[in-house]
Protein backbone atom coordinates (compact mmCIF):
# COMPACT_ATOMS: atom_id res chain seq x y z
CA UNK A 1 0.00 0.00 0.00
CA UNK A 2 1.73 2.93 -1.50
CA UNK A 3 -0.85 5.59 0.53
CA UNK A 4 -0.04 7.14 3.72
CA UNK A 5 -2.15 6.07 6.77
CA UNK A 6 -2.99 6.94 9.88
CA UNK A 7 -2.66 4.32 12.84
CA UNK A 8 -3.37 4.14 16.60
CA UNK A 9 -6.20 5.31 19.42
CA UNK A 10 -6.26 8.47 17.23
CA UNK A 11 -7.15 6.33 13.64
CA UNK A 12 -9.70 4.12 15.86
CA UNK A 13 -11.52 7.37 17.37
CA UNK A 14 -11.80 8.67 13.95
CA UNK A 15 -12.93 5.76 12.20
CA UNK A 16 -15.64 5.53 15.14
CA UNK A 17 -16.71 8.94 14.33
CA UNK A 18 -16.87 8.21 10.61
CA UNK A 19 -19.29 5.27 11.34
CA UNK A 20 -21.47 7.13 13.60
CA UNK A 21 -21.96 10.00 11.25
CA UNK A 22 -22.97 7.53 8.67
CA UNK A 23 -25.44 5.47 10.99
CA UNK A 24 -26.84 9.50 11.79
CA UNK A 25 -27.24 10.49 8.20
CA UNK A 26 -28.71 7.43 7.06
CA UNK A 27 -30.70 7.22 10.26
CA UNK A 28 -32.04 10.27 8.60
CA UNK A 29 -32.70 9.05 5.80
CA UNK A 30 -34.93 6.30 7.28
CA UNK A 31 -38.79 6.75 6.83
CA UNK A 32 -38.95 4.99 10.26
CA UNK A 33 -37.11 7.64 11.78
CA UNK A 34 -39.61 10.20 10.61
CA UNK A 35 -42.66 8.28 11.42
CA UNK A 36 -41.69 7.53 14.71
CA UNK A 37 -40.98 11.74 15.81
CA UNK A 38 -44.04 12.23 13.73
CA UNK A 39 -45.52 9.87 15.93
CA UNK A 40 -43.85 11.25 19.20
CA UNK A 41 -44.66 15.20 17.98
CA UNK A 42 -48.62 13.95 17.42
CA UNK A 43 -48.45 11.87 21.26
CA UNK A 44 -47.03 15.25 22.79
CA UNK A 45 -49.78 17.67 21.22
CA UNK A 46 -52.36 14.57 21.62
CA UNK A 47 -52.40 15.71 25.47
CA UNK A 48 -53.76 19.04 24.60
CA UNK A 49 -57.04 16.52 24.10
CA UNK A 50 -56.81 14.22 27.01
CA UNK A 51 -56.54 16.81 29.70
CA UNK A 52 -59.69 16.00 31.06
CA UNK A 53 -58.32 12.51 32.20
CA UNK A 54 -56.07 14.50 34.92
CA UNK A 55 -57.14 12.61 37.69
CA UNK A 56 -57.04 15.70 39.57
CA UNK A 57 -53.60 17.22 38.87
CA UNK A 58 -53.56 20.33 37.23
CA UNK A 59 -52.97 20.86 33.81
CA UNK A 60 -49.38 21.93 33.37
CA UNK A 61 -48.39 18.34 35.92
CA UNK A 62 -50.48 16.52 33.32
CA UNK A 63 -49.44 18.03 29.79
CA UNK A 64 -45.27 17.51 31.52
CA UNK A 65 -46.44 14.27 32.22
CA UNK A 66 -47.89 12.98 29.28
CA UNK A 67 -45.47 14.56 27.27
CA UNK A 68 -42.14 13.26 28.93
CA UNK A 69 -44.38 9.87 28.94
CA UNK A 70 -44.68 9.98 25.02
CA UNK A 71 -40.91 11.21 24.69
CA UNK A 72 -40.21 7.94 26.66
CA UNK A 73 -42.55 5.61 24.39
CA UNK A 74 -41.80 6.65 21.13
CA UNK A 75 -37.99 7.16 22.13
CA UNK A 76 -37.55 3.62 23.50
CA UNK A 77 -39.48 2.42 19.91
CA UNK A 78 -37.09 4.23 18.11
CA UNK A 79 -34.12 3.12 20.19
CA UNK A 80 -34.80 -0.42 19.61
CA UNK A 81 -35.87 -0.63 16.20
CA UNK A 82 -33.64 2.15 14.60
CA UNK A 83 -30.76 0.58 16.47
CA UNK A 84 -31.86 -2.97 14.77
CA UNK A 85 -32.18 -1.73 11.36
CA UNK A 86 -29.36 0.28 11.29
CA UNK A 87 -27.03 -2.41 12.29
CA UNK A 88 -28.63 -4.95 9.76
CA UNK A 89 -28.87 -2.84 6.66
CA UNK A 90 -24.69 -2.50 7.97
CA UNK A 91 -23.80 -6.05 7.92
CA UNK A 92 -26.95 -7.34 5.45
CA UNK A 93 -25.53 -8.36 2.16
CA UNK A 94 -22.10 -7.49 1.09
CA UNK A 95 -22.59 -3.98 3.28
CA UNK A 96 -20.36 -5.80 5.84
CA UNK A 97 -17.79 -6.75 3.70
CA UNK A 98 -17.07 -3.60 2.22
CA UNK A 99 -16.86 -2.03 5.69
CA UNK A 100 -15.21 -5.34 7.86
CA UNK A 101 -12.24 -6.23 4.82
CA UNK A 102 -10.72 -2.79 5.60
CA UNK A 103 -8.73 -2.01 9.05
CA UNK A 104 -11.83 -1.46 10.65
CA UNK A 105 -12.24 -3.34 14.05
CA UNK A 106 -14.79 -5.61 14.96
CA UNK A 107 -14.89 -3.14 18.30
CA UNK A 108 -14.51 0.09 16.56
CA UNK A 109 -18.01 -1.13 14.50
CA UNK A 110 -20.13 -1.95 16.90
CA UNK A 111 -19.01 1.12 18.81
CA UNK A 112 -19.41 3.47 16.25
CA UNK A 113 -22.82 2.45 15.39
CA UNK A 114 -24.14 2.78 19.17
CA UNK A 115 -22.12 6.00 19.14
CA UNK A 116 -24.24 7.16 15.73
CA UNK A 117 -28.06 5.77 17.46
CA UNK A 118 -26.89 7.88 20.09
CA UNK A 119 -27.06 10.64 18.41
CA UNK A 120 -30.08 10.05 16.41
CA UNK A 121 -31.91 9.40 19.81
CA UNK A 122 -30.28 13.42 20.63
CA UNK A 123 -31.62 14.80 18.31
CA UNK A 124 -35.42 12.98 18.47
CA UNK A 125 -35.52 14.26 22.52
CA UNK A 126 -34.04 17.37 22.23
CA UNK A 127 -36.94 17.80 19.03
CA UNK A 128 -39.82 16.12 20.73
CA UNK A 129 -38.32 18.11 23.97
CA UNK A 130 -38.48 21.55 21.91
CA UNK A 131 -41.81 20.66 21.25
CA UNK A 132 -43.32 19.93 24.48
CA UNK A 133 -41.62 22.90 25.96
CA UNK A 134 -43.20 25.31 23.00
CA UNK A 135 -46.99 23.53 24.02
CA UNK A 136 -45.91 24.07 27.82
CA UNK A 137 -45.29 27.82 27.56
CA UNK A 138 -48.46 27.99 24.47
CA UNK A 139 -50.53 27.11 27.38
CA UNK A 140 -48.88 29.54 29.65
CA UNK A 141 -47.60 26.92 32.01
CA UNK A 142 -44.01 28.04 33.52
CA UNK A 143 -41.71 25.78 32.59
CA UNK A 144 -37.82 25.87 34.34
CA UNK A 145 -35.43 25.78 31.61
CA UNK A 146 -32.53 24.08 33.55
CA UNK A 147 -35.52 21.69 35.41
CA UNK A 148 -36.76 20.78 31.85
CA UNK A 149 -33.64 20.34 30.06
CA UNK A 150 -31.96 17.65 32.92
CA UNK A 151 -35.34 15.79 32.72
CA UNK A 152 -35.18 15.26 29.17
CA UNK A 153 -31.52 14.52 29.03
CA UNK A 154 -32.00 12.02 31.82
CA UNK A 155 -34.61 10.51 29.27
CA UNK A 156 -31.96 10.48 26.84
CA UNK A 157 -29.32 8.05 28.98
CA UNK A 158 -32.47 5.97 29.66
CA UNK A 159 -33.12 5.87 25.22
CA UNK A 160 -29.31 4.87 24.84
CA UNK A 161 -29.62 2.19 27.36
CA UNK A 162 -32.14 0.88 25.65
CA UNK A 163 -30.64 1.14 22.43
CA UNK A 164 -27.50 -0.51 24.13
CA UNK A 165 -29.72 -3.59 24.72
CA UNK A 166 -30.75 -3.59 22.35
CA UNK A 167 -26.78 -3.57 20.12
CA UNK A 168 -26.42 -6.52 22.42
CA UNK A 169 -29.07 -8.60 20.73
CA UNK A 170 -27.50 -7.53 17.37
CA UNK A 171 -24.59 -8.13 18.16
CA UNK A 172 -25.40 -12.27 18.17
CA UNK A 173 -29.48 -12.04 16.61
CA UNK A 174 -30.00 -13.12 12.64
CA UNK A 175 -32.42 -10.58 12.32
CA UNK A 176 -33.50 -7.02 12.72
CA UNK A 177 -37.16 -8.10 14.09
CA UNK A 178 -35.96 -10.39 16.47
CA UNK A 179 -33.24 -8.05 17.93
CA UNK A 180 -35.50 -5.26 18.25
CA UNK A 181 -38.13 -7.39 19.70
CA UNK A 182 -35.83 -8.47 22.34
CA UNK A 183 -34.39 -4.93 22.83
CA UNK A 184 -37.89 -3.63 23.92
CA UNK A 185 -38.21 -6.60 26.09
CA UNK A 186 -34.79 -5.83 28.25
CA UNK A 187 -36.21 -2.18 28.24
CA UNK A 188 -39.38 -4.34 29.93
CA UNK A 189 -36.94 -5.79 32.17
CA UNK A 190 -35.35 -2.23 33.38
CA UNK A 191 -39.11 -1.28 34.47
CA UNK A 192 -39.60 -3.84 36.27
CA UNK A 193 -36.52 -3.77 37.91
CA UNK A 194 -38.20 -2.47 41.23
CA UNK A 195 -39.93 -5.46 42.15
CA UNK A 196 -36.48 -7.08 42.74
CA UNK A 197 -36.47 -6.50 46.08
CA UNK A 198 -33.60 -7.81 48.36
CA UNK A 199 -34.64 -11.68 48.07
CA UNK A 200 -37.14 -13.24 46.28
CA UNK A 201 -37.73 -15.17 42.70
CA UNK A 202 -36.91 -11.47 41.11
CA UNK A 203 -33.26 -11.34 42.93
CA UNK A 204 -31.50 -11.85 39.93
CA UNK A 205 -33.19 -8.42 38.48
CA UNK A 206 -30.94 -6.74 40.18
CA UNK A 207 -27.97 -6.79 38.34
CA UNK A 208 -30.11 -5.05 35.21
CA UNK A 209 -30.44 -1.40 34.90
CA UNK A 210 -32.30 0.27 36.79
CA UNK A 211 -34.47 2.67 34.78
CA UNK A 212 -36.54 4.26 38.17
CA UNK A 213 -32.77 6.19 38.02
CA UNK A 214 -33.75 7.95 34.91
CA UNK A 215 -37.71 9.06 35.91
CA UNK A 216 -37.75 12.48 33.89
CA UNK A 217 -41.45 13.08 34.94
CA UNK A 218 -40.72 12.64 38.47
CA UNK A 219 -37.58 15.20 38.10
CA UNK A 220 -39.57 17.61 36.68
CA UNK A 221 -41.97 17.12 39.58
CA UNK A 222 -39.48 18.16 42.37
CA UNK A 223 -38.95 21.01 40.61
CA UNK A 224 -35.29 21.25 40.82
CA UNK A 225 -32.06 20.45 39.69
CA UNK A 226 -30.90 17.17 41.70
CA UNK A 227 -27.37 17.99 43.42
CA UNK A 228 -24.11 17.59 41.36
CA UNK A 229 -23.42 14.65 43.26
CA UNK A 230 -26.40 12.49 42.47
CA UNK A 231 -26.24 13.56 38.83
CA UNK A 232 -22.73 12.35 38.69
CA UNK A 233 -23.45 9.41 40.19
CA UNK A 234 -26.24 8.50 37.40
CA UNK A 235 -23.84 9.36 34.94
CA UNK A 236 -21.55 7.15 36.30
CA UNK A 237 -24.09 4.34 36.63
CA UNK A 238 -25.22 4.66 32.98
CA UNK A 239 -21.51 5.10 31.68
CA UNK A 240 -21.11 1.72 33.50
CA UNK A 241 -23.71 -0.31 32.02
CA UNK A 242 -23.24 1.36 28.13
CA UNK A 243 -19.59 0.06 28.35
CA UNK A 244 -20.89 -3.64 29.75
CA UNK A 245 -22.96 -3.62 27.17
CA UNK A 246 -21.23 -2.41 24.58
CA UNK A 247 -17.93 -4.44 25.20
CA UNK A 248 -20.54 -7.47 25.35
CA UNK A 249 -21.59 -6.35 22.00
CA UNK A 250 -18.11 -6.20 20.74
CA UNK A 251 -17.20 -9.41 21.91
CA UNK A 252 -20.04 -11.62 20.66
CA UNK A 253 -19.84 -9.60 17.62
CA UNK A 254 -16.10 -10.16 17.06
CA UNK A 255 -16.92 -13.62 16.73
CA UNK A 256 -19.42 -13.58 13.66
CA UNK A 257 -18.97 -14.80 10.54
CA UNK A 258 -20.09 -13.10 6.60
CA UNK B 1 4.86 -20.53 -10.71
CA UNK B 2 7.73 -19.04 -7.98
CA UNK B 3 7.86 -16.03 -5.63
CA UNK B 4 11.59 -14.25 -4.37
CA UNK B 5 13.14 -15.83 -1.76
CA UNK B 6 12.26 -12.67 0.64
CA UNK B 7 9.33 -11.94 -0.85
CA UNK B 8 6.51 -13.77 0.67
CA UNK B 9 3.53 -14.97 -1.21
CA UNK B 10 0.68 -12.65 -2.36
CA UNK B 11 -1.74 -15.41 -0.72
CA UNK B 12 -1.34 -18.57 0.97
CA UNK B 13 -3.71 -21.55 1.57
CA UNK B 14 -2.53 -24.37 3.78
CA UNK B 15 -4.59 -26.99 4.25
CA UNK B 16 -7.47 -24.66 4.53
CA UNK B 17 -10.35 -26.31 5.98
CA UNK B 18 -14.12 -24.44 6.09
CA UNK B 19 -16.99 -26.21 7.68
CA UNK B 20 -20.21 -24.40 8.42
CA UNK B 21 -21.99 -25.53 11.21
CA UNK B 22 -26.18 -26.21 10.27
CA UNK B 23 -27.16 -27.46 13.87
CA UNK B 24 -26.88 -27.37 17.19
CA UNK B 25 -25.76 -31.38 17.46
CA UNK B 26 -25.23 -31.64 13.69
CA UNK B 27 -21.25 -31.68 12.55
CA UNK B 28 -22.23 -29.23 9.47
CA UNK B 29 -21.43 -28.90 6.34
CA UNK B 30 -18.04 -28.93 4.83
CA UNK B 31 -17.75 -26.18 2.31
CA UNK B 32 -14.05 -26.51 1.62
CA UNK B 33 -12.08 -28.99 1.85
CA UNK B 34 -8.05 -29.20 2.96
CA UNK B 35 -7.18 -26.53 0.36
CA UNK B 36 -3.75 -25.51 0.08
CA UNK B 37 -2.68 -22.60 -2.90
CA UNK B 38 -0.18 -20.27 -3.29
CA UNK B 39 0.07 -17.24 -5.77
CA UNK B 40 3.03 -14.96 -6.52
CA UNK B 41 2.47 -11.19 -5.62
CA UNK B 42 1.24 -9.30 -9.27
CA UNK B 43 -0.32 -12.20 -10.27
CA UNK B 44 -3.73 -12.67 -11.84
CA UNK B 45 -5.72 -16.07 -10.02
CA UNK B 46 -8.98 -17.20 -11.57
CA UNK B 47 -11.30 -19.31 -9.28
CA UNK B 48 -13.16 -21.24 -11.18
CA UNK B 49 -16.20 -24.27 -10.40
CA UNK B 50 -19.89 -24.51 -10.34
CA UNK B 51 -22.22 -22.98 -7.86
CA UNK B 52 -21.05 -24.30 -4.03
CA UNK B 53 -17.50 -25.20 -4.79
CA UNK B 54 -16.41 -23.17 -2.01
CA UNK B 55 -15.29 -19.84 -4.46
CA UNK B 56 -16.72 -17.35 -2.27
CA UNK B 57 -16.00 -19.44 0.69
CA UNK B 58 -12.20 -19.33 0.21
CA UNK B 59 -12.43 -15.46 -1.18
CA UNK B 60 -14.10 -14.46 2.47
CA UNK B 61 -11.12 -16.12 3.96
CA UNK B 62 -8.95 -14.13 2.79
CA UNK B 63 -10.57 -11.43 3.11
CA UNK B 64 -11.05 -12.40 7.00
CA UNK B 65 -14.96 -12.23 7.12
CA UNK B 66 -14.41 -16.06 8.12
CA UNK B 67 -11.84 -18.21 10.44
CA UNK B 68 -10.76 -20.99 9.04
CA UNK B 69 -12.17 -24.35 10.66
CA UNK B 70 -8.35 -25.97 10.15
CA UNK B 71 -5.36 -24.69 8.79
CA UNK B 72 -4.34 -21.07 8.06
CA UNK B 73 -4.84 -18.46 5.52
CA UNK B 74 -2.17 -16.07 4.66
CA UNK B 75 -1.69 -12.68 3.19
CA UNK B 76 1.91 -11.74 2.40
CA UNK B 77 2.67 -13.16 5.07
CA UNK B 78 0.43 -12.38 7.73
CA UNK B 79 -3.19 -14.05 8.98
CA UNK B 80 -6.09 -13.25 6.84
CA UNK B 81 -8.53 -11.05 9.34
CA UNK B 82 -5.20 -9.64 11.10
CA UNK B 83 -5.60 -5.92 10.79
CA UNK B 84 -2.05 -6.14 9.27
CA UNK B 85 -3.78 -8.42 6.10
CA UNK B 86 -6.54 -6.07 5.92
CA UNK B 87 -4.83 -3.48 5.45
CA UNK B 88 -3.31 -5.21 2.47
CA UNK B 89 -7.16 -6.34 1.19
CA UNK B 90 -9.06 -4.63 -0.90
CA UNK B 91 -12.53 -6.62 -1.42
CA UNK B 92 -15.63 -7.08 -3.54
CA UNK B 93 -18.34 -8.89 -2.56
CA UNK B 94 -20.29 -10.68 -5.10
CA UNK B 95 -23.60 -8.68 -4.82
CA UNK B 96 -22.46 -5.26 -2.71
CA UNK B 97 -25.01 -3.17 -1.53
CA UNK B 98 -23.99 0.41 -1.32
CA UNK B 99 -25.78 3.11 0.83
CA UNK B 100 -29.19 4.87 -2.20
CA UNK B 101 -28.88 8.30 -0.56
CA UNK B 102 -24.57 8.20 -0.72
CA UNK B 103 -23.12 9.78 -3.91
CA UNK B 104 -19.93 7.20 -5.68
CA UNK B 105 -17.59 10.07 -4.82
CA UNK B 106 -19.30 10.10 -0.57
CA UNK B 107 -19.27 6.18 -1.15
CA UNK B 108 -15.19 6.27 -1.98
CA UNK B 109 -14.65 9.25 1.25
CA UNK B 110 -16.52 7.29 3.65
CA UNK B 111 -14.37 3.94 2.19
CA UNK B 112 -10.88 5.67 2.10
CA UNK B 113 -11.87 7.06 5.67
CA UNK B 114 -12.27 4.11 6.88
CA UNK B 115 -9.40 2.38 5.51
CA UNK B 116 -7.95 5.28 7.20
CA UNK B 117 -6.56 7.08 4.33
CA UNK B 118 -4.95 10.41 4.86
CA UNK B 119 -7.49 13.06 3.85
CA UNK B 120 -4.91 15.20 2.30
CA UNK B 121 -4.41 11.82 -0.29
CA UNK B 122 -7.82 10.81 -0.35
CA UNK B 123 -9.19 13.08 -2.30
CA UNK B 124 -6.78 12.95 -5.19
CA UNK B 125 -6.75 8.89 -4.90
CA UNK B 126 -10.54 9.16 -5.39
CA UNK B 127 -10.69 10.92 -8.47
CA UNK B 128 -8.04 9.40 -9.72
CA UNK B 129 -10.04 6.11 -9.40
CA UNK B 130 -13.04 7.48 -10.18
CA UNK B 131 -11.58 8.02 -13.95
CA UNK B 132 -10.11 4.53 -14.16
CA UNK B 133 -13.41 3.16 -13.61
CA UNK B 134 -15.04 5.59 -15.98
CA UNK B 135 -17.27 7.40 -13.36
CA UNK B 136 -15.77 10.61 -12.97
CA UNK B 137 -18.89 11.97 -14.84
CA UNK B 138 -21.16 10.49 -12.24
CA UNK B 139 -19.10 10.74 -9.39
CA UNK B 140 -21.80 13.09 -7.49
CA UNK B 141 -24.97 11.20 -8.88
CA UNK B 142 -26.14 9.47 -6.12
CA UNK B 143 -25.65 5.33 -5.90
CA UNK B 144 -29.59 4.82 -6.42
CA UNK B 145 -29.48 5.90 -9.61
CA UNK B 146 -26.65 4.12 -10.71
CA UNK B 147 -26.86 0.84 -13.61
CA UNK B 148 -25.90 -2.73 -12.34
CA UNK B 149 -22.83 -1.93 -14.39
CA UNK B 150 -21.91 1.39 -13.17
CA UNK B 151 -22.50 -0.38 -9.07
CA UNK B 152 -19.80 -3.09 -10.51
CA UNK B 153 -17.51 -0.27 -10.90
CA UNK B 154 -18.04 1.56 -8.23
CA UNK B 155 -17.64 -1.41 -6.19
CA UNK B 156 -14.36 -2.11 -7.82
CA UNK B 157 -13.37 1.36 -7.08
CA UNK B 158 -13.94 1.04 -3.40
CA UNK B 159 -11.76 -2.09 -3.31
CA UNK B 160 -8.75 -0.17 -4.73
CA UNK B 161 -9.50 3.56 -3.65
CA UNK B 162 -6.69 2.75 -0.72
CA UNK B 163 -4.58 0.90 -2.74
CA UNK B 164 -4.10 -2.18 -1.39
CA UNK B 165 -1.70 -4.55 -3.01
CA UNK B 166 -4.22 -7.79 -3.45
CA UNK B 167 -7.69 -7.02 -4.87
CA UNK B 168 -10.45 -9.81 -4.24
CA UNK B 169 -13.64 -9.75 -6.22
CA UNK B 170 -16.11 -12.39 -5.83
CA UNK B 171 -18.47 -12.78 -9.32
CA UNK B 172 -17.62 -9.46 -10.73
CA UNK B 173 -18.86 -9.15 -13.89
CA UNK B 174 -22.35 -11.16 -12.42
CA UNK B 175 -25.22 -9.63 -14.07
CA UNK B 176 -23.06 -7.49 -16.50
CA UNK B 177 -23.64 -6.81 -20.18
CA UNK B 178 -20.90 -8.11 -22.35
CA UNK B 179 -19.64 -4.66 -22.94
CA UNK B 180 -19.01 -4.14 -19.20
CA UNK B 181 -17.63 -7.41 -18.91
CA UNK B 182 -15.04 -6.63 -21.02
CA UNK B 183 -14.13 -2.97 -19.26
CA UNK B 184 -13.99 -5.10 -15.94
CA UNK B 185 -11.65 -7.68 -17.51
CA UNK B 186 -9.11 -4.65 -18.91
CA UNK B 187 -9.69 -2.95 -15.36
CA UNK B 188 -8.86 -6.34 -14.03
CA UNK B 189 -5.24 -6.79 -16.44
CA UNK B 190 -4.87 -2.87 -15.86
CA UNK B 191 -4.64 -3.62 -11.79
CA UNK B 192 -2.03 -7.03 -12.78
CA UNK B 193 -0.21 -4.80 -14.80
CA UNK B 194 0.31 -1.83 -12.09
CA UNK B 195 1.54 -4.54 -9.87
CA UNK B 196 -1.37 -5.75 -7.81
CA UNK B 197 -2.70 -9.46 -7.04
CA UNK B 198 -6.11 -10.08 -8.04
CA UNK B 199 -7.79 -12.95 -7.18
CA UNK B 200 -11.86 -13.50 -8.51
CA UNK B 201 -14.38 -15.58 -9.08
CA UNK B 202 -15.96 -16.52 -11.92
CA UNK B 203 -18.42 -18.50 -13.70
CA UNK B 204 -17.06 -17.03 -16.86
CA UNK B 205 -14.66 -19.18 -18.80
CA UNK B 206 -13.86 -17.55 -21.65
CA UNK B 207 -12.84 -14.47 -20.05
CA UNK B 208 -10.78 -16.29 -17.30
CA UNK B 209 -8.81 -17.85 -19.96
CA UNK B 210 -8.10 -14.91 -21.20
CA UNK B 211 -7.57 -12.47 -17.88
CA UNK B 212 -6.15 -14.95 -15.65
CA UNK B 213 -2.04 -15.69 -15.21
CA UNK B 214 -3.43 -19.15 -13.02
CA UNK B 215 -6.48 -20.72 -12.75
CA UNK B 216 -7.90 -23.18 -9.79
CA UNK B 217 -10.88 -25.24 -10.66
CA UNK B 218 -12.89 -25.79 -7.05
CA UNK B 219 -15.61 -28.74 -7.34
CA UNK B 220 -17.34 -29.22 -3.59
CA UNK B 221 -14.71 -27.38 -1.79
CA UNK B 222 -12.01 -29.14 -3.52
CA UNK B 223 -9.16 -28.18 -5.48
CA UNK B 224 -9.34 -30.22 -8.66
CA UNK B 225 -6.55 -28.40 -11.14
CA UNK B 226 -4.44 -25.50 -10.68
CA UNK B 227 -1.85 -24.04 -12.76
CA UNK B 228 -1.24 -21.76 -15.61
CA UNK B 229 -4.19 -21.37 -18.26
CA UNK B 230 -1.22 -22.95 -21.03
CA UNK B 231 -0.10 -25.91 -18.15
CA UNK B 232 -4.12 -26.61 -17.68
CA UNK B 233 -4.97 -26.36 -21.62
CA UNK B 234 -1.53 -27.48 -22.88
CA UNK B 235 -1.95 -24.69 -25.77
CA UNK B 236 -1.50 -20.71 -25.13
CA UNK B 237 -4.19 -18.74 -23.87
CA UNK B 238 -6.29 -16.60 -25.90
CA UNK B 239 -5.76 -12.72 -25.22
CA UNK B 240 -8.27 -10.26 -24.72
CA UNK B 241 -10.24 -9.05 -26.16
CA UNK B 242 -11.69 -11.99 -28.03
CA UNK B 243 -15.30 -11.43 -27.75
CA UNK B 244 -17.55 -14.47 -29.04
CA UNK B 245 -19.62 -13.83 -32.76
CA UNK B 246 -22.85 -12.72 -31.03
CA UNK B 247 -21.05 -10.53 -28.31
CA UNK B 248 -18.89 -8.85 -31.67
CA UNK B 249 -22.27 -8.42 -32.84
CA UNK B 250 -23.88 -7.07 -29.89
CA UNK B 251 -20.90 -4.51 -29.21
CA UNK B 252 -20.99 -3.51 -32.82
CA UNK B 253 -24.65 -2.56 -32.87
CA UNK B 254 -24.46 -0.93 -29.26
CA UNK B 255 -21.28 0.93 -30.14
CA UNK B 256 -22.85 2.44 -33.09
CA UNK B 257 -26.19 3.29 -31.22
CA UNK B 258 -24.32 4.85 -28.86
Amino acid sequence: MTEPTRTGMGASLRRIGLIARHTLREALHLRLTRLIALAGGGLVFSALELREFNFGGSEGKFLADFGLGALGLSGMLLAALAMAHLFFSSIAGGAACILLTRPVRRWEFVWGKLAGVFAVLALFSAAIGLVLAGLLVWRGIPVATPVFACAVAVLWLKLSLVAAMTLLVCSYAGSALFASSAGLLLALLGHLRPLAGESGRLHWLRVWPDFELFDGGALLAAGQVPPAATLLAVMVYWAGYVMILGQLAAYAFKRREF
Amino acid sequence: MTAAPDVPWAIELSGFVKRYATSWLGRGRVAVHPLSLRLAPGQVLGLLGPNGSGKSTTLKALAGLLAPTAGACRIFGHLAGSNAARALVGYLPESPQFPAYLSGRELLHYCAGLSSLHPATAGPRIAEVLAWTGLGAAADQRLGTYSKGMLQRIGLAQAVVHDPPLVLLDEPAGGLDPAGRLALHRLIRDLAARGKTVVFSSHLLPQAEAVCDRIAILGRGRLLSEGTPAELLGVEPVTLPQPCRLEKLYLEKVDAHD
